[in-house]
C-alpha cells in the first residue's frame, strides 16, 4: 500500500496521505505536550498532587523528551509529503514509538484503575448495589456488561482447559482425539481462540471504564485523582492510530529495490535482535515495564526516599547475588551462602565483643577481614567437597548449608540475639585526616582523566565519521550523526562536571577551613547512611535529600558490579567460566583447569557473601541463630530473573544486577501501590516464571 | 618384560604405554610413534584403545605404566595444558566447541591473548576477533560475524572451527579424533585437505578413525590397534587399502606381511 503511495499511484494516495497527516498530527500533539507542560497546564508527577509552581525534574525530561518526539515525527510527516524513499522507515519507527507511548499511557490508567476499582469493590460491600441502583446509569450498564462478558469468557476458557487435559490425562480418550468433538477441544479453531479472547479484552474494557468513572467519586476510599480519565483519553489519542499507521506501513507486499532495503528490519524485527544479543534480555524487558508502571502507578515511586530505600534493601543480596552468577554460569550453584552469611556475622560480631581465637578482642577492621577469612574458608570446603567428591553441588552445598547453620544455632544458644550494644556502649569511631580525602579526590581526578582520554578521542572520530558518511550510511545517516555528536558533547559535559566537583572536593578539604579531621563511625564506612558520613560540602555529599536513607552498601555494590562485570566479559578467567560450564569436556580439553575454577568461583560467592554479611551487620549490629535463612533462594532467584541459565554457561553480572533491582522494585513498590506486602512472594514468583520463558524464548530467536 | 628401545628420530615415541581404568585393561603395553612430517593412521575398530592412547599423550588421562619420549625428551604429560605447551592439539572427537560461547572466544580458549593495564590483564577482543577470521579463511571456513555463537553452526562448521583451531595453534604435532564420522563427503575432503596442509608447514599428523577410506589417501603409515595391542606399523607402500580394512575387522596380520615383519623386526 504505502509503495504504491512513493510510486505515485493514485489508488493508494488516500491512505498514504492519512499516514502522512498522522504523523503530523502527532508532532502537533507533541509539541502541544510539551507547551502544556512547560507552562504548567498538565501537572506530573508529585505536582500533580501538591500545586508548586517550578516545574520538576521529571516534567523538564518529558518537555524535552515530547519536542525531540514532536521534531522527529514533523520531519517524518515532510519525508512522506514530499516521498522520500527513507521516510518510510522513519514512519515505521515513529509510529512503533507512538504504539509504545500510547500503550505505556494506557497501562499507567489500566493498572491503578483496576487494582483501585477491584479494591474499592471488595472494600465496600454495598458499593456494587448502590452502582447497580442508579437506574439507567452508564456506569452501571458498563460494569454489568464487563462482568458478564469477563465471566463468561473466562469460563469458556477455563472449560476448553479442562476438557483438553482429560482429554491428555485419560489413555482411552486419548485415541479419539481425531474425532470431530474431541478435535475441537483440542485444537479449537484459531478464529474461536481469538473470538474469546476479544470478548475479554471487550469485557476488561468496560470494567475499566466504569472504574474510571466510579472511582474518583470516592476519594474516602482510596487515594485516587481523575486525572486517570483524561490519561485514558490521550493514551487512546496516541494507541489506536498509531497502531492502524503502524500496522499499514509494517506491510510489505510488492517491493522495489529501495523500499526492500528500507523495510527489511522493522522496529520490532530490530528490537528483537538487539535483545538476543544480550542474556538477560528477560530482565532488561521486566526492569522497564516494572519501572515505567511503578513509576505511573504512583507518585512515591520515584522519590529519593523510597529510590534509596529500595537499593538499599537489595544491596546487600546484590553483591553475594554477583558471586551466585559466576558459580552458576560455571555450572554449579550453592544454597549455602545463607549460612555462610550467618556464621560470617556471627564471627565477625564475636571477635568484636568476646575476642578472635589468637588476637584477643580485636577493632571492627579487623574483625571484617578476619570474619571475611571464615567465610573464605567455609567457601573452600565447599568447593573443595565437590571438586574431590563429584556429588553434584545441590547435595554438597544442601549438607553445607544445614551443617553451617549448626554454628550459629549452637554459639548463638536459645535463640539469644547476640548484639553489639550488651557489649559496648558506644559505637566505635575512626578519625579520619583530610588528607585521605585529597587521595581519593587525587585518585579520582586521575581516573576521570584516564578516562575522558581514552573516551573522548573515539567518541569524537565516531562522530566525525558519521558525519561525512552520512550520505552513505542508509536512511539514519543525518539523524546518527547528530546522536553522535550529542552523545559526544553530553559525555564530555559529564566528565568536565565530575572533574569540577571533584575539584571542589579538593579544595574544601586543602583548604584551611575544611582542613580538619572527620570522625566516621566504622560501621558507617562498610554500610553506613551516606549522610552520616563527614559534613556538609565534603567527599560524600552530594545533591542527596536528608530524608533519603542511602546507604554506602549500595555504593559498594556498583564498584563490585563494573569489577566483576568487567573481570567476567574481558580476561580469559571470565572466559573459562563460561566454558567451564557451557562444556566441561571441551574446556578442559583445550587447558582449562575447570577443577580450579570451579574452587575459585565457590570462594568468590564465599567472599562475597561474607562481605554482605559485614554489611548487614553493620547496619544492624546484631546477630540472630537464623541470619540469612532462605536468602540463598532470593539470591538465586535475582541471577535467574537475570537470565543465568541454570545449566550454566549464560549468563551475566549486569543481569544479575538487574535482577535485584527488579526484586528491590516490586518489595518498595508493591507497598506503595497499596498492595499488601503479603503477596510479595506470589508476584516474585510469576516474575520469576515470566522472565525465564522471555529469556528462553529470546535465546530461541538467537539461536535461529 | 623386554622394553624397546628409544627411536631417536621420531617426533613422538610412547613405549610400553599401560592404561587401566579400575580392573579394566585398555591399553595392554602399546609401543607407538611418530616421525616427523608424518601422517600417521591410527586404525582399530570401536573399543580397541585408540582414543584412550591418545587421551593419555594429550594429558587428559594419566597413564598407568609406560614412558613418553618427545622431541627426544621423556616428558610427562599431566593435564590437556601440559600437551600444548610442547605443542600437541587435538580435536576430540566430542570435546571440541562450546556451543554457547562465540566463534572467538572459542578459538582462543585456553591461550587468550591479553593487553596489560598496569598489573591487570585484558582479552584483546579486537585481535581475537581478527585472527580467528584470518585463520578460519586461511582453512576455508568464511565467517562473517566472529562473535556468533557456535550453537548456530552445522556439525561440519563445528568441526571445520575446531581443526582450523588446532591448525592454527599447532607447532608439531596435530591429532585428529575422528574428525569426519559425522562428515558429508564434501567435508571430509576438506579434512583431509587441511591434514596435506598441516604435514606441508612441517607438523606431523595422528588421524584416527575406524574408517579405513577417509585416511588411506593421505596416511604415510597405518598403525593398527586390537584390543588394546598393536596389531603392527605398516606403511602405506606395503598394504592395500583392503588389507587394512581386513586386519581391521579380523585382527589378524596376513600371512605375506607376517613374514615381512618377522625379518624387519618391528616396522620403523
Amino acid at each position: 500500500m504505502m509503495q504504491a503511495y512513493f510510486e505515485g499511484k493514485r489508488e493508494a494516495s488516500a491512505i498514504g496521505s492519512l499516514v502522512t497527516f498522522l504523523a503530523f498530527g502527532f508532532g502537533l500533539l507533541g509539541l502541544a505536550i510539551a507547551y502544556g507542560v512547560a507552562l504548567g497546564w498538565i501537572p506530573l508527577g508529585e505536582r500533580a498532587q501538591i500545586l508548586r509552581s517550578n516545574l520538576n525534574t521529571f516534567e523538564i525530561i518529558v518537555v524535552v523528551a515530547s519536542l525531540i518526539y514532536a521534531a522527529c515525527c514533523l520531519r517524518t510527516a515532510y519525508g512522506l509529503y514530499t516521498r522520500e524513499g527513507a521516510s518510510l522507515r522513519w514512519a515505521q519507527w515513529m509510529m512503533f514509538v507512538t504504539v509504545m507511548i500510547g500503550g505505556t499511557i494506557l497501562l499507567s490508567v489500566a493498572i491503578p484503575v483496576g487494582l483501585k476499582f477491584s479494591l474499592l469493590l471488595s472494600q465496600v460491600a454495598d458499593l456494587r448495589d448502590v452502582i447497580n441502583d442508579e437506574p439507567g446509569a452508564f456506569v452501571s450498564v458498563a460494569l454489568s456488561t464487563g462482568e458478564a462478558l469477563i465471566s463468561i469468557s473466562l469460563f469458556i476458557i477455563a472449560v476448553i482447559a479442562l476438557l483438553a487435559l482429560l482429554v491428555f490425562l485419560i489413555p482411552f480418550l486419548e485415541s479419539w482425539r481425531d474425532r470431530p468433538g474431541i478435535r475441537l477441544i483440542v485444537a479449537p479453531p484459531r478464529k474461536f481462540i481469538q473470538a474469546i479472547l476479544v470478548v475479554l479484552s471487550l469485557g476488561i474494557i468496560c470494567f475499566l471504564v466504569a472504574g474510571a468513572a466510579v472511582v474518583p467519586d470516592y476519594p474516602g476510599q482510596t487515594t485516587i485523582r481523575d486525572s486517570e480519565n483524561h490519561r485514558l483519553l490521550a493514551g487512546l489519542l496516541f494507541f489506536l492510530p498509531a497502531f492502524f499507521a503502524y500496522r499499514v506501513v509494517r506491510q510489505v507486499e510488492e517491493q522495489s529495490d529501495e523500499l526492500r532495503r528500507a523495510l527489511a528490519l522493522t522496529p520490532g524485527k530490530f528490537i528483537r535482535a538487539e535483545l538476543a544479543k544480550s542474556p538477560s534480555a528477560g530482565a532488561i524487558i521486566g526492569f522497564i515495564a516494572i519501572f515505567l508502571g511503578f513509576t505511573m502507578a504512583t507518585d512515591l515511586f520515584l522519590e529519593p526516599s523510597s529510590v534509596a530505600s529500595f537499593l538499599s534493601n537489595v544491596a546487600t543480596k546484590g553483591v553475594i547475588a554477583i558471586g551466585v552468577t559466576y558459580l552458576m554460569i560455571s555450572g554449579e550453584f550453592d544454597l549455602s551462602v545463607g549460612s555462610i552469611l550467618g556464621v560470617t556475622a556471627l564471627s565477625f560480631m564475636n571477635f568484636m565483643t568476646h575476642g578472635a581465637p589468637v588476637f584477643g578482642v580485636v577493632g571492627p577492621i579487623p574483625a571484617a577481614l578476619l570474619a571475611i577469612f571464615v567465610a573464605f574458608i567455609l567457601g573452600a570446603i565447599n568447593g573443595v567437597l565437590l571438586i574431590s567428591t563429584r556429588i553434584p553441588s545441590f547435595i554438597v552445598t544442601l549438607g553445607t548449608m544445614l551443617a553451617f547453620r549448626a554454628i550459629t544455632l549452637v554459639a548463638i544458644a536459645g535463640g539469644r540475639i547476640l548484639r553489639y550494644s550488651d557489649h559496648h556502649t558506644e559505637l566505635p569511631i575512626i578519625g579520619i585526616s583530610n588528607l585521605v580525602f585529597i587521595a581519593l579526590a587525587v585518585i579520582g581526578l586521575a581516573v576521570i582523566a584516564f578516562t575522558a582520554y581514552r573516551v573522548l578521542p573515539v567518541l569524537y572520530r565516531g562522530a566525525l565519521q558519521a558525519w561525512s558518511i552520512r550520505a552513505d550510511n542508509g536512511d539514519f545517516g543525518t539523524s546518527g550523526a547528530i546522536v553522535r555528536s550529542v552523545a559526544l558533547v553530553l559525555v564530555a559535559l559529564i566528565l568536565l562536571a565530575i572533574i569540577v566537583w571533584l575539584a571542589a572536593v579538593l579544595a574544601y578539604h586543602g583548604s584551611a577551613s575544611g582542613g580538619q579531621i572527620v570522625e566516621v563511625g566504622y560501621f558507617d564506612l562498610f554500610n553506613g547512611r551516606v549522610l552520616a558520613i563527614g559534613e556538609d560540602g565534603d567527599f560524600f555529599h552530594m545533591q542527596i535529600p536528608r530524608n533519603a536513607n542511602v546507604r554506602l552498601a549500595i555504593v559498594w555494590w556498583f564498584i563490585f558490579v563494573v569489577i566483576f562485570h568487567v573481570v567476567l566479559t574481558s580476561t580469559s578467567f571470565g572466559n573459562s567460566i563460561f566454558a567451564t560450564g557451557g562444556n566441561e569436556g571441551a574446556a578442559r580439553a583445550q587447558g582449562v583447569n575447570v577443577d580450579r575454577v570451579k574452587l575459585q568461583n565457590f570462594v568468590i560467592v564465599a567472599l562475597l557473601t561474607g562481605i554482605a554479611a559485614i554489611y548487614e551487620t553493620a547496619r544492624n549490629p546484631g546477630v540472630d541463630p537464623l541470619k540469612g535463612t532462605g536468602w540463598e533462594l532470593e539470591v538465586i532467584a535475582m541471577t535467574v530473573i537475570g537470565g543465568a541459565l541454570l545449566t550454566g554457561g549464560y549468563g551475566s553480572v549486569v543481569g544479575s544486577l538487574l535482577g535485584a533491582l527488579i526484586f528491590g522494585m516490586l518489595q518498595t513498590g508493591l507497598v506503595l501501590v497499596g498492595i499488601e506486602s503479603r503477596l510479595f512472594a506470589g508476584t516474585i514468583g510469576v516474575i520469576i516464571i515470566a522472565a525465564v520463558v522471555m529469556n528462553t524464548l529470546v535465546r530461541g530467536a538467537r539461536q535461529n | 618384560m623386554e622394553y624397546k628401545q628409544k627411536n631417536d628420530n621420531a617426533l613422538v615415541d610412547m613405549i610400553d604405554i599401560h592404561k587401566y581404568f579400575g580392573s579394566v585393561q585398555v591399553l595392554r603395553g602399546i609401543d607407538f610413534h611418530v616421525d616427523r612430517q608424518e601422517i600417521v593412521g591410527l586404525l582399530g575398530d570401536n573399543g580397541a584403545g585408540k582414543s584412550t592412547l591418545i587421551k593419555v599423550l594429550t594429558g587428559y588421562h594419566s597413564l598407568t605404566r609406560g614412558q613418553i619420549y618427545f622431541d627426544n625428551e621423556a616428558v610427562r604429560i599431566h593435564s590437556p595444558h601440559d600437551a600444548r605447551e610442547l605443542g600437541i592439539e587435538t580435536v576430540h572427537q566430542d570435546l571440541a566447541l562450546v556451543p554457547l560461547m562465540s566463534i572467538a572466544r572459542n578459538f582462543w580458549l585456553g591461550q587468550e591473548p591479553t593487553y596489560e593495564v598496569g598489573p591487570f590483564r585484558f582479552l584483546d577482543k579486537k585481535m581475537m576477533a581478527r585472527e580467528s577470521i584470518q585463520a578460519l579463511a586461511d582453512v576455508g571456513i568464511h565467517i562473517r560475524d566472529s562473535e556468533e555463537t557456535v550453537g548456530n553452526m552445522s556439525g561440519g562448521e563445528r568441526q571445520s572451527v575446531a581443526i582450523g583451531r588446532a591448525v592454527y595453534f599447532g607447532k608439531k604435532l596435530l591429532i585428529l579424533d575422528e574428525p569426519t564420522s559425522a562428515l558429508s563427503v564434501g567435508e571430509t575432503q576438506k579434512v583431509l585437505d587441511y591434514t596435506i596442509a598441516a604435514k606441508e608447514k612441517g607438523m606431523s599428523v595422528i588421524f584416527i578413525t575406524h574408517n579405513i577410506r577417509h585416511v588411506y589417501e593421505v596416511a604415510d603409515r597405518f598403525t593398527i590397534i586390537e584390543r588394546g595391542h598393536k596389531l603392527g606399523d605398516f606403511y602405506k607402500s606395503e598394504v592395500s587399502e583392503n588389507e587394512v580394512a581386513d586386519m581391521i575387522v579380523t585382527g589378524q596380520i596376513p600371512e605375506r606381511l607376517r613374514l615381512y615383519d618377522e625379518e624387519n623386526g618391528d616396522v620403523a
